[in-house]
């Protein structure tokens, strides 16, 4: 059976959940399901707007399936709306418990601080993996079914691109939230890093000479080796993937560092760190 | 109190059934009931699952256990702790904190938004709990409830321990206010020179005044009158514990009585 407290956790977020589910789902039929409607005004989109807007934006082509796709799902919108799932459940791991003084009750169980952060981040990560596959699960009935022509494996492979830009990002929030105990500086670093990264992205992309910045971004990890023409990057997406662990792991030495010791190694600076009650 | 539980604190630490309450927390809090003095609950769940969750959390909980402390403290389980009053959500608490009969309670103000009909409840599950075995160590601003509640009494001030005592013997060092009517009237001055003999007012032949430890001085400075009526007020915890917190310098605002 799974642990009380991962249970409690989803109980807690299910309003949450199945909102930004519903959000999500929505979000991709409607875009992709008008396909062969959208290709007219595509068109005109594409030739309204500059070169460069449209490589801003993430856009090579509206025209052909993968390039839609692309546009639509996949390059702005799409990672946006997972993006602020993933950091708004996320900062309410640690970082709400600790501000509204919830936390005390959920301490006060058999629990340590180490198994009482694994059960919060592996409830959260698990609701969040389903929101963020959302997309590509949809789109693996919607590409054939409206006759998309582009391989249901790249689409497959740009979907786990998506998944796996939400758990560096959660990684990074989850960091935050376990360090700081505060939910506006969850939402405002990792909104802020998120906000980078995809510029770094999109500006490396177009200017001559700031290409190796596209490097530090996860973007570029995630949509920069173009998955809907080109199919899997197995080393990119674990690139994304250790991201996140790496912040996890952190947490965990940081638990290890000033929670683990001897009472009598401690002092009074030690208490202030690490889920860090409001005193 | 909350380094007992593990929760950020300024200082110190404690040993609590022979274990760190940091590094054995997990095994700790499996033998500790834990009232927080600010009481928020996690989520938005009725009273009965969130005690559901706090039950299997601790490993199971036998809910007649549950069901039992509801009835007794009068709790409706069906509804929502969000919108519960004060008093409701602090027997949720107090539910909780007793739920598994741990071998230690540890309550933060438990009566505090509690009507007196369950105060007296309460003091009745203290009386029952330690009874039964449990050490229930639990802070109060209510003297009186200190009074009926502990065996022992430990009063903190300025973050500073001032006393640890039975209950009892707190009493035999307490400073009684004394009244005493005489025939005639007295002098003041002839009391207020006797040892341990303070704060005398003297209206006619009514003498007013307050005895720090023996009264038998005040006994034999009154004899020499003749004395209508005598009045002595049981010593009061709360006199007890003003003079203690008063008697030091300094005296902040940080006070609290815990037994």
């Amino acid at each position: 059976m799974l642990p009380a407290l991962v249970r409690k956790t989803w109980r807690d977020d299910r309003l949450a959940l199945i909102g930004w589910a519903g959000g999500v789902a929505a979000f991709t039929t409607i875009y992709t399901s008008f396909y062969s409607q959208f290709q007219g005004a595509a068109e005109l989109k594409q030739d309204a707007l500059p070169q460069g807007m449209l490589d801003f934006l993430g856009i090579a082509d509206m025209l052909s399936p993968a390039g839609y796709l692309q546009a639509t799902i996949f390059s702005l919108v799409g990672p946006l709306l997972v993006l602020m799932c993933a950091i708004t459940l996320t900062a309410r791991t640690i970082a709400r418990p600790e501000e509204d003084g919830g936390m005390e009750l959920m301490l006060a169980n058999p629990v340590s601080r180490a198994a009482f952060a694994w059960q919060r981040v592996a409830a959260a990560g698990s609701a969040l993996t389903g929101i963020a596959a959302i997309p590509g699960l949809l789109l693996m009935i919607i590409v054939p079914w409206i006759g998309m022509d582009i391989p249901l494996s790249n689409v497959a492979a740009a979907s786990a691109g998506l998944v796996a830009l939400v758990w560096s990002f959660a990684g990074v929030a989850f960091l935050v939230g376990a360090t700081t105990g505060k939910r506006a500086a969850v939402l405002a670093i990792t909104g802020g890093l998120a906000l980078a990264a995809y510029m770094a992205n999109a500006i490396g992309g177009m200017l001559d000479g700031w290409h190796w910045v596209r490097w530090l971004s996860p973007f570029h990890y995630f949509i920069g080796t173009d998955p809907l023409h080109t199919g899997w990057h197995p080393l990119e997406l674990l690139a994304l993937v250790l991201l996140g662990a790496a912040c996890a792991v952190e947490v965990a030495a940081l638990l290890y560092l000033f929670y683990a010791w001897p009472a009598n190694h401690r002092t009074g600076e030690n208490t202030r760190s690490v889920f860090q009650a409001a005193a | 109190m909350r380094i007992v539980v593990d929760l950020p604190a300024p200082l110190g630490h404690a040993t609590v059934l022979g274990l760190d309450p940091r590094r054995d927390k997990a095994a700790l809090h499996r033998q500790i009931g834990y009232l927080p003095g600010e009481l928020v609950f996690p989520g938005r769940d009725k009273a009965e699952d969130l005690l559901r969750f706090f039950a299997a959390a601790r490993g199971g909980v036998a809910w007649s256990q549950v069901t039992e402390l509801a009835e007794r403290l009068d709790l409706d389980l069906s509804r929502s702790v969000r919108t519960m009053s004060k008093g409701n959500k602090q027997k949720v608490g107090l539910v909780q904190a007793f739920m598994h009969r741990p071998a230690v309670l540890v309550l933060d103000e438990p009566t505090s938004g509690l009507d007196p009909l369950m105060q007296q409840e309460f003091l009745a599950m203290v009386r029952d709990a330690s009874g039964a075995g449990q050490t229930v160590f639990m802070s109060s601003h209510v003297l009186a409830e200190v009074q009926q509640a502990a065996d022992r009494v430990a009063i903190v001030r300025d973050g500073q321990l001032a006393a640890v005592e039975r209950v009892e013997s707190l009493g035999k060092r307490a400073v009684r206010a004394v009244e005493i009517h005489f025939d005639d009237p007295v002098d003041p001055a002839e009391f207020s020179v006797l040892p341990g003999v303070s704060d005398v007012v003297v209206s006619g032949p009514v003498l007013k005044c307050t005895v720090d430890g023996r009264i038998d001085p005040l006994v034999k400075a009154a004899a020499r009158h003749e004395v209508v009526d005598m009045l002595s007020a049981e010593p009061d915890l709360e006199e007890t514990f003003l003079s203690f917190y008063y008697h030091g310098e300094g005296a902040g605002d940080a006070s609290r009585a815990g037994a």
